[in-house]
């Protein structure tokens, strides 16, 4: 009986090796456990033992259900590590590209426009949106630009047909619609809409007729930004431009100020910068931005009183901005969408 | 606008560098775009030497050994030379060590072939005096020895090209430019003096010549001066006349033509000389063109005129186009000796217009247009006829002839200074307001307590107003010096646009599905619309104006653009297949076209790199789930609005494999699935095209709602799986409708069906052809307790009964 007992668990230990799989482990363990198993077997002839001798015999039968247990155990451990392993199949080589697309890009107009606009808000400027077709009268009249001024001319702005008619463009009385020659229109239509305090910036799509060449393009990209409150001054206009191209541009960045004009700004200037980090332009001053003190003109077309309210306008091209930071020496980069230059922008 | 250096040294002092002076000017608010020098450069070390004596090279047949007498100071050196063109005695300039050629040649003490050489003697050319590299060059009239080789050659000049802003005409002439460098730099400004012309008592008459000027247009002429010179004699202009006009591009024609563009460049007057043969019945008349008039301009064009244009006629016929050019039937030619001299201020909006009208700007009507000084005709008149009598001869007849009256231009601003620092919001004393408008020739003449009354000079037709006045205090303080200072940020309780906002979310998701964003033109070819789809074709979105026929259309969408994108990167084999872009697109619906924000995306099967693992490649549900995400981010749900499916080739999608919502009163329109397979074809692009776009109007985006939180029940749901046989063509959706609508009238709200999903679509074998099968799962779930089997037994029993009974719907077993 010991040596029966002995021997079932040998012959376990002796045929585990073999269960390779969940099919032949529930015949081997019915083999050994199973109704008819070599384990039951023993353990049914528990009855033909004398009684004295059944405690020892109740203890050896135990002890030879855990060893079999145990075998169990082992085998079905090895199972699962073995339906693992063939789930996961071979160990992965890590050194293998990634077979998913390249990694996805903004455009760099798209970042630098964002930002603009993120500097911006640091400050207190949200992003304000118009539409990119407009009427002469958001567009020129405004803003105080004369009426036969040549920035109007059939040469220099894109005009749509007399008998256009936009669903969701709003036109002043019966002026012609165009395609926006700078986002000024924006401050126009934010201005209407509300009353001082206005902190905005516009960034947006432009056109002009201009031949397409390494730095001119059919459409272009523009961002303005307009502040209007009480006793806002030259020195305040400065403040934010200074604070602006030094979070742009890198510390040390300077700017300057030259006189220009604009029909929609009195004072007018243009902006220089210079700046250490972009070794390329060297030391010399760069022109960068336009901007000026709202023309009472233009407050005067929006309602605003002029003896109450002062404030000011800047514009700059995204476009050149962009071929600054990144170096880029051909506007046309921009709109080929060529992946290899979108794609250093990732 | 050209300006010569040395054409400006005639009325102001600049001892400056032409680079400091172009720095001056730029802050002054003239732009300096290019300045081009003539003759010599700056040079250091290049000095008169002469020629003591020659020996000739012990090893070479071609170079001189010559002893060099350089003044005091450096004394005899010896240079090698190649040269062959000089003689013993000749002054040559000299190049010492340390010198710095132009080219960026530097001197030093060198060997040449065995012989020191203490420096170079120099030919024109190498030191930028003209072209002439044959041999040194021989200085005239011995210069002293030593003597720095540019104040011997000083023949110099260098030009400005600047930008004059349309407020600043006063500013278009040599007198102009030279009168704000006179405020700058602080310094006398001196003008032509006129005075040593005859009295107007003294003048012979001229009446034989000329009778009569007169004005039918007051208001597009308001002036008009005639002046009688006779017995000139036309020739060409003295040479540094010739040379100044040369300098800033003009041709020199003859004496009296070249008075009148040099006055021109000098005054800013725009002037003109008649023939006084050619004016019949020697009287002008500045009158109204005749419509359809004809006049051959000055450059040989015959101009067709009408009734809106001025022009200067006699008795028979148009003499000139006013304002804009002369006419070749009076021009003065070489046998002209009678001349009649215009001088005139006419209307700029008029003449801006006739020069429009006519295609033809001259630098007459360019400083017309922008308006002239009318109080400086007489200055100008006097300095043309003087100049006339300097160089053509002649003697100047009497009266002039005047019609019209001088505009009133007297101006007077009043000025706080209190309010000049507010505005400027830094200090800026009295004294220094004073100084900046004094030195621009402004007066003074009351003064309260800092409150002042601004007396104009004629010529500032642009300053009308305190706040002009502040730009002018600045210009001269300097707007380099304004300082800056901290920054004050208003808060104005506003958010980013939600066009912006929703730009972002839509871009940033698109980036993280591995699309790479683009930027295309917003203008595109007709064909290009024409063939895109049945109903594009037909929308009115082009030009009025366009620049070039690819060019003449709005975009509808901005797919073409992205489709081109792919083509290029396909042909240059970038390996890029999936690109995106943000914009704006136009629409004609219901007749009227609308500005819509769009976002689209596609994606090309073909294209990428082989790689080592395959991936699932995109299908018309990647597509859906995309636009939909995208719809989202617009505050739209997609799901809401009815889906229709491409069912012919008449537009960009493929048939049956594509689908549209489009639904003009909530202002949206979605379209994805895979491309026209034919079209994309067309478009010379291979592989299949997975793509899908979404448009909304912009005030139909709106910043997003706070959410409200919704309780749900914290009870066990209950499922039902449902069958139903129905016709092939019926949607998906359209039977989940009609489900979920059923399953509210059965629940009676005494619980509620959660949720509703499709988990199989199965058509063939055991289906009735043209049928298909449709399962769905149904959750039941209640809020308060947990369902009974037994109620929600009853539901679905209703439910079923339902179907059977009201709906074309079978359910299969």
């Amino acid at each position: 009986m010991e040596e029966e007992l002995k021997q079932i668990v040998d012959a376990a230990n002796a045929n585990v090796g073999a269960v390779s799989n969940r099919a032949a482990f529930e015949a081997f363990k019915a083999g050994i456990t199973g109704p008819n198993g070599s384990l039951t077997k023993v353990m049914k002839s528990m009855g033909q033992v004398a009684k004295e001798d059944r405690p020892t015999f109740g203890k050896r039968i135990n002890e030879a259900k855990q060893q079999v247990q145990a075998i169990y155990n082992s085998a079905l451990e090895a199972i699962e590590a073995a339906e693992i392993a063939e789930r996961l199949g071979p160990p992965i080589d890590p050194s293998l590209p990634s077979p998913d697309s390249e990694p996805g890009s903004l455009h760099p107009l798209t970042q630098v426009r964002e930002e603009i606009s993120r500097i911006f808000k640091q400050i207190g400027f949200t992003v304000a949106e118009g539409t990119e077709v407009e009427t002469e009268y958001y567009c020129f009249d405004a803003l105080n630009t004369p009426k036969d001024h040549p920035a109007r001319d059939l040469q220099d702005t894109f005009y749509l047909p007399d008998d256009a008619d936009f669903g969701n463009v709003s036109k002043k009385s019966d002026e012609r619609y165009l395609l926006r020659t700078h986002t000024s229109s924006v401050q126009i239509r934010t201005m209407l809409k509300g009353e001082p305090p206005i902190r905005i910036i516009s960034p947006g799509r432009c056109f002009r007729r201009d031949t397409v060449d390494a730095t001119h393009s059919a459409n272009f990209h523009q961002v303005e930004g307009l502040y209007v409150d009480k006793n806002v001054t030259v020195r305040d206009l400065k403040a934010i431009l200074d604070y602006f191209f030094e979070q742009l541009l890198g510390k040390g960045t300077t700017t300057r100020f030259r006189p220009h004009f604009f029909p929609y700004t009195e004072p007018s200037f243009e902006v220089d910068f210079s700046s250490s980090h972009l070794a390329k332009l060297g030391s010399d001053w760069v022109e960068i931005a336009g901007c000026g003190m709202v023309e009472p003109e233009v407050f005067a077309s929006v309602g605003y009183d002029p003896e109450v309210y002062s404030g000011f306008a800047f514009g700059m091209g995204i476009e050149r901005i962009a071929m600054i930071i990144y170096g880029i020496d051909d506007i046309r980069y921009f709109y080929q969408n060529d992946h290899r230059f979108l794609k250093q922008f990732a | 606008m050209k300006i010569s250096l040395n054409w400006l040294k005639r009325y102001i002092d600049l001892p400056e560098s032409p680079k400091e002076i172009a720095d001056s000017l730029t802050l002054l608010g003239f732009e300096v775009d290019d300045m081009e020098s003539t003759g010599l450069p700056q040079l250091e070390n290049v000095i008169v030497g002469e020629v003591l004596d020659r020996q000739q090279h012990p090893d070479a047949d071609k170079l001189g050994v010559c002893r060099v007498a350089l003044g005091d100071a450096i004394g005899e050196k010896t240079i090698v030379c190649g040269a062959s063109n000089y003689k013993v005695g000749d002054r040559v300039p000299v190049a010492i060590p340390g010198a710095v050629l132009p080219g960026g040649f530097k001197i030093k003490r060198s060997k040449l072939r065995g012989v020191e050489s203490d420096g170079m003697m120099c030919s024109g050319k190498e030191i930028g005096a003209g072209e002439d590299a044959a041999g040194l060059l021989i200085l005239e009239g011995r210069p002293e020895l030593g003597t720095p080789i540019n104040a011997v050659l000083t023949e110099s000049d260098t030009v400005f090209n600047l930008e004059v802003t349309p407020n600043r005409p006063d500013c278009l002439s040599h007198l102009g430019i030279a009168r704000e460098l006179a405020a700058w730099y602080q310094r006398e400004l001196s003008y032509p003096a006129v005075d040593n012309l005859p009295a107007p008592g003294d003048r012979p008459s001229g009446e034989k010549i000329f009778k009569s000027a007169s004005v039918e247009c007051e208001e597009d002429c308001p002036l008009y001066r005639a002046t009688v010179i006779k017995g000139v004699k036309i020739g060409p202009s003295p040479a540094w006349m010739q040379d100044l006009l040369s300098s800033i591009g003009l041709r020199p024609i003859n004496n009296v033509v070249d008075v009148t563009n040099y006055v021109l460049h000098e005054c800013g007057n725009p002037l003109h000389a008649f023939d006084a043969r050619d004016i019949n019945g020697s009287k002008i008349t500045v009158r109204n063109a005749r419509e359809c008039e004809k006049v051959v301009t000055l450059d040989d064009e015959e101009r067709t005129l009408s009734s809106r244009m001025v022009v200067i006629a006699d008795d028979e016929r148009a003499l000139a186009v006013a304002g804009v050019m002369g006419g070749q039937n009076s021009e003065v030619k070489e046998d002209t000796t009678d001349i009649v001299l215009e001088v005139a201020y006419f209307n700029p909006t008029t003449i801006r217009w006739v020069s429009k009208t006519l295609g033809l700007s001259s630098d007459s009507s360019y400083r017309f247009e922008r308006g002239v000084d009318p109080s400086s005709l007489r200055f100008a008149t006097d300095r043309a006829v003087q100049l006339i009598l300097e160089t053509a001869g002649g003697t100047v007849c009497g009266p002039e002839q005047v019609a019209g009256s001088e505009p009133m231009v007297e101006k007077e601003i009043e000025l706080s200074t209190d309010w000049v620092r507010a505005k400027a919001g830094f200090e800026i004393s009295d004294e220094e307001i004073r100084d900046s408008l004094e030195r621009l020739d402004m007066v003074i003449s009351e003064e309260n307590d800092g409150d002042w009354l601004v007396n104009i000079p004629s010529y500032r037709g642009d300053l009308d107003r305190p706040i002009d006045l502040l730009e002018e205090v600045l210009r001269i303080y300097g707007t380099d010096k304004i300082p800056s200072g901290a920054v004050v940020a208003t808060a104005t309780g506003e958010n980013d646009n939600p066009i912006t906002e929703f730009s972002r979310r839509a871009a940033n998701y698109l980036v993280g599905q591995h699309f790479n964003e683009v930027v295309n033109y917003t203008l595109r070819s007709e064909g290009e619309q024409q063939n895109w789809s049945e109903s594009v074709s037909r929308m009115a979105l082009g030009l009025k104006n366009p620049i070039s026929e690819d060019q003449t259309q709005l975009r509808h969408s901005l797919l073409p653009g992205i489709l081109e994108s792919l083509r290029l990167n396909r042909s240059r084999k970038t390996g890029a297949t999936r690109f995106f872009e943000l914009g704006r697109v136009f629409r004609e619906v219901n007749g009227k076209v609308v500005e819509m924000i769009s976002v689209a995306f596609a994606e090309c099967s073909l294209g990428r790199p082989r790689s080592w693992k395959l991936r699932e490649a995109d299908d018309f549900f990647t597509a859906k789930n995309r636009a939909t995400l995208l719809a989202g981010f617009a505050g739209i749900d997609i799901g809401r609005f009815k889906v229709s499916q491409i069912v012919d080739d008449s537009t960009a999608w493929q048939k049956g494999q594509a689908a549209v919502i489009d639904d003009p009163r909530a202002g949206i329109l979605a379209e994805f699935g895979l491309m026209n397979l034919e079209r994309i074809k067309a478009l010379d692009i291979e592989g299949d095209m997975v793509a899908g776009s979404f448009s909304i109007l912009p005030e139909r985006l709106k910043a997003a709602k706070r959410v409200q939180f919704q309780p749900f029940s914290l009870f066990p749901p209950t499922a039902k799986d449902l069958a139903l046989v129905v016709d092939q063509s019926e949607l998906a959706n359209d039977v989940v409708r009609s489900i979920e609508k059923i399953a509210q009238k059965a629940t009676q709200g005494a619980f509620a069906m959660e949720s509703i999903y499709v988990f199989d679509i199965y058509e063939g074998e055991g289906l009735p052809a043209g049928k298909k099968s449709v399962a769905v799962s149904m959750v039941f779930r209640s809020s308060e307790r947990t369902l009974k089997d037994k109620e929600v037994n009853t539901a679905f029993e209703k439910i079923q009964n339902v179907i059977r009974e009201k709906t074309a719907f079978e359910i299969r077993d």
